[in-house]
């Protein structure tokens, strides 16, 4: 890896965690998509930069096809069936989810100074990184009610985790990353079909009218 | 030619099912299929089974011929019991549950015979996101609220179990593979802080899919809401391939010597999986939810063995078996309570299950679904001679054995706070007299109903009671896996 692809690679980081960060903070259901599908991006082009060949080639088009051609495009379709903008009330307020999601950051950080990789390191910056956008999702997960915010949290987590798999880039065959990838889109595929039974038997795609179960 | 009939033929009569509009051409194809797969499953009890190794990816150990027979027998079972069920259920759409419920097997059958921790991840997650959909059979705002409750929860475990996965791989980075044979060979060279890392991660995420507590929050709802034969294959198989996932891990701790490190994690769950069912199970409405939190006490059982070790990793295998069969038929045996009352309500008070009649007087009305929900009561609540009664006792000896005393007692108490909660329902249940209102009337039972509990009745009998030769062998080659 030359020291120039290693500077594109930390500035395509910090762009990913910077931009899980405005989705923590946005309440637009457009705009958090939209922003999605950026990170989904500039996440597609970090394989190539660190190990630049037709391996990281495919993995980089599989990636832009599925998460940001395809999961933006359903997730698109279910807002508009849903019909519904806006995130009304969060369980926790705007300004506290953004200072909760800096803490959870810096405890990335912390984790990550305790962890040392039995291999060369590609970046410092790459662990800490992975962990917070894994981290934030998480918190988008539980903060939220509506349904498609629940499942943007959890694709925001699995970008958390394709950062993670960049570490094991070189050793894991194709077939299971393409395995591992379709399945999180079919996964987004079952649970967009269901925000849309929510939203016909509930009337709304939130997920604060599910309380029929309980002990 | 195994590995189409087991992998190929199954997912590719679920898309055939997809395109076929006849009731009856569905559940020829159905049974058919599992049939086949049945019979091809059986083929390989001859064998030895460390001999069938396909290729890298695929292959056979003691444990996944375990876990291939209980999925297999339980699909057979319910794809018999389905010719009754749907009858009664005519008016509703079966094309996507059938194809989930055809794909699902074949997902369930790569779970079993995966040697790659990826392609288990993937099998896995497969098998979540297919039987997502046949929860949502009824259609109705409280299966929809199960299915959303189920995927989410589900897809949250998985996603630690992935997580956990590149965590080994991590720490593997000095043989580059995460082949299981390559792991288990090479355990001592991995590197420790991140295998630590990877085994949480790993077993809370599998933990998540088998439902310990405090990750089973979705099971009361799933198998409360999800139909009866959906609940059998899930409480029987899907759980099945869970454990074996769990059982991987945990192979791989033997080998890199950190069985300290992971036995009290396991006790720990175990012990609280069985409390909180205990708790949950004592004033239970809805007869399908209680089997929910049954099932979360079982899996407590399941880990608890494989936390105590030794000894207790025989049972521990025994009653993964013995609970599957178990399972099967008292959830086929719901299927039919509730087809013919409409209801699940086990007791006067409201609760979840509100509206709907009081299930009263099974046995006098349903003679024979009444007589296998007392064989199936006698079976889980683990009375002799049955298996689950065994494997809990040998559990029980282990702990004795090796002088924890206090897990002895809460194991102790547990047990017999389920037992009491449990009695007090299905006793209920069966000999119970229906409220006055609704005057008692014979209901009529259909014979493909009736004979899937037959068959895993006579199953349970010869997993438990009369214990064929290769069965033994076969517990005996896999629990030597963990040097059981």
């Amino acid at each position: 890896m030359t020291e120039c692809n290693g500077m594109w690679l930390e500035l395509a980081l910090i762009l990913i965690v910077f931009l899980g960060v405005i989705i923590l903070g946005n309440n637009r259901l457009g705009t958090i998509i939209q922003i999605f599908a950026l990170q989904s991006f500039v996440l597609s082009t970090t394989p190539l930069l660190i190990y630049p060949g037709l391996h990281a080639v495919a993995i980089m088009i599989v990636t832009i096809i599925l998460k940001v051609i395809l999961m933006p495009s359903l997730l698109f379709w279910a807002m508009r069936h849903v019909s519904i903008r806006w995130e009304v009330q969060p369980l926790i307020g705007y300004g506290k989810t953004l200072i909760l999601g800096g803490f959870l950051m810096s405890v990335a950080f912390l984790i990550s100074s305790k962890l040392e990789l039995p291999a060369k390191e590609i970046s410092n910056l790459l662990i800490p990184s992975a962990f917070s956008v894994v981290m934030m999702g998480f918190l988008l997960l539980v903060s939220r009610f509506k349904a498609i915010t629940q499942v943007i949290g959890y694709l925001v987590m699995e970008n958390g985790i394709f950062l993670f798999a960049l570490l094991l880039l070189e050793k894991t065959p194709l077939l299971v990353e393409m395995g591992i990838l379709l399945d999180i889109f079919v996964g987004v595929l079952v649970m967009g079909i269901v925000v849309n039974h929510i939203n016909r038997e509930f009337g709304s795609g939130s997920t604060i009218n599910l309380t029929n179960l309980k002990d | 030619m195994e590995l189409i009939v087991l992998l190929g033929l199954p997912f590719f009569m679920g898309m055939v099912v997809f395109f076929v509009n006849q009731d009856r051409f569905k559940k020829i194809l159905f049974l058919s299929t599992t049939s086949l797969h049945l019979l091809t499953t059986m083929s390989f009890w001859q064998r030895k089974p460390h001999d069938v190794q396909f290729n890298a990816f695929l292959g056979f150990d003691a444990l996944s011929l375990l876990i291939l027979g209980l999925v297999s027998i339980l699909f057979f079972a319910v794809s018999i019991y389905l010719i009754g069920f749907l009858k009664e259920e005519e008016h509703r759409s079966n094309r996507i549950f059938i194809a989930c419920l055809l794909c699902l097997l074949s997902a369930m059958t790569l779970v079993t015979l995966s040697r790659h921790m990826g392609l288990l991840w993937i099998a896995i997650e497969t098998a979540t996101l297919l039987s997502a959909p046949s929860i949502n059979f009824y259609r109705n705002p409280r299966s929809i609220e199960a299915t959303w409750k189920y995927l989410l929860i589900s897809s949250i475990g998985v996603a630690l179990a992935l997580l956990g996965t590149l965590f080994l791989g991590v720490s593997a980075t000095t043989i580059k593979t995460v082949f299981l044979e390559n792991i288990l060979n090479n355990a001592a060279s991995l590197s420790p802080s991140w295998l630590k890392l990877s085994i949480i991660f790993l077993i809370v995420g599998y933990g998540t899919k088998m439902g310990l507590a405090p990750m089973h929050t979705w099971k009361p709802d799933a198998y409360g809401e999800a139909p009866a034969p959906v609940g059998a294959i899930m409480s029987g198989a899907l759980t099945g391939c869970a454990f074996l996932a769990i059982f991987r891990v945990t192979q791989i701790c033997f080998h890199a010597h950190l069985e300290k490190f992971v036995s009290p994690i396991f006790i720990l769950l175990g012990l609280l999986s069985l409390g909180i069912a205990a708790i949950f199970i004592l004033g239970q409405k809805d007869f399908n939810r209680m089997l929910g939190y049954s099932s979360v006490e079982h899996m407590g059982i399941l880990v608890l063995g494989l936390g105590l070790g030794g000894g207790a990793i025989w049972a521990s295998l025994f009653h993964a078996v013995n609970n599957a069969f178990a399972k099967g038929l008292i959830f086929l045996v719901a299927g039919n309570l509730y087809q013919n009352f409409r209801s699940k309500k086990v007791s006067a008070e409201g609760g979840p299950a509100a509206g709907g009649e009081i299930i009263r007087g099974v046995i006098h009305q349903l003679p024979a679904t009444g007589l296998f929900l007392i064989l199936g009561f006698i079976v889980i609540a683990g009375f002799p001679p049955f298996g689950i009664f065994y494997s809990e006792l040998l559990i029980l000896k282990e702990a004795i054995l090796t002088q924890r005393y206090m897990i002895v007692f809460l194991y102790f108490l547990f047990l017999s706070v389920i037992f009491w909660g449990f009695s007090e329902v299905i006793l209920g249940m069966a000999f119970g007299k229906p409220a006055d209102n609704a005057p008692p009337k014979i209901k009529k039972e259909n014979i493909f109903t009736i004979i899937p509990l037959a068959i895993l009745t006579f199953v349970l009998l010869f997993s438990g009671v009369f214990v064929p030769q290769f069965l033994y062998d076969l517990i005996n080659e896999a629990s030597a896996l963990l040097g059981g």
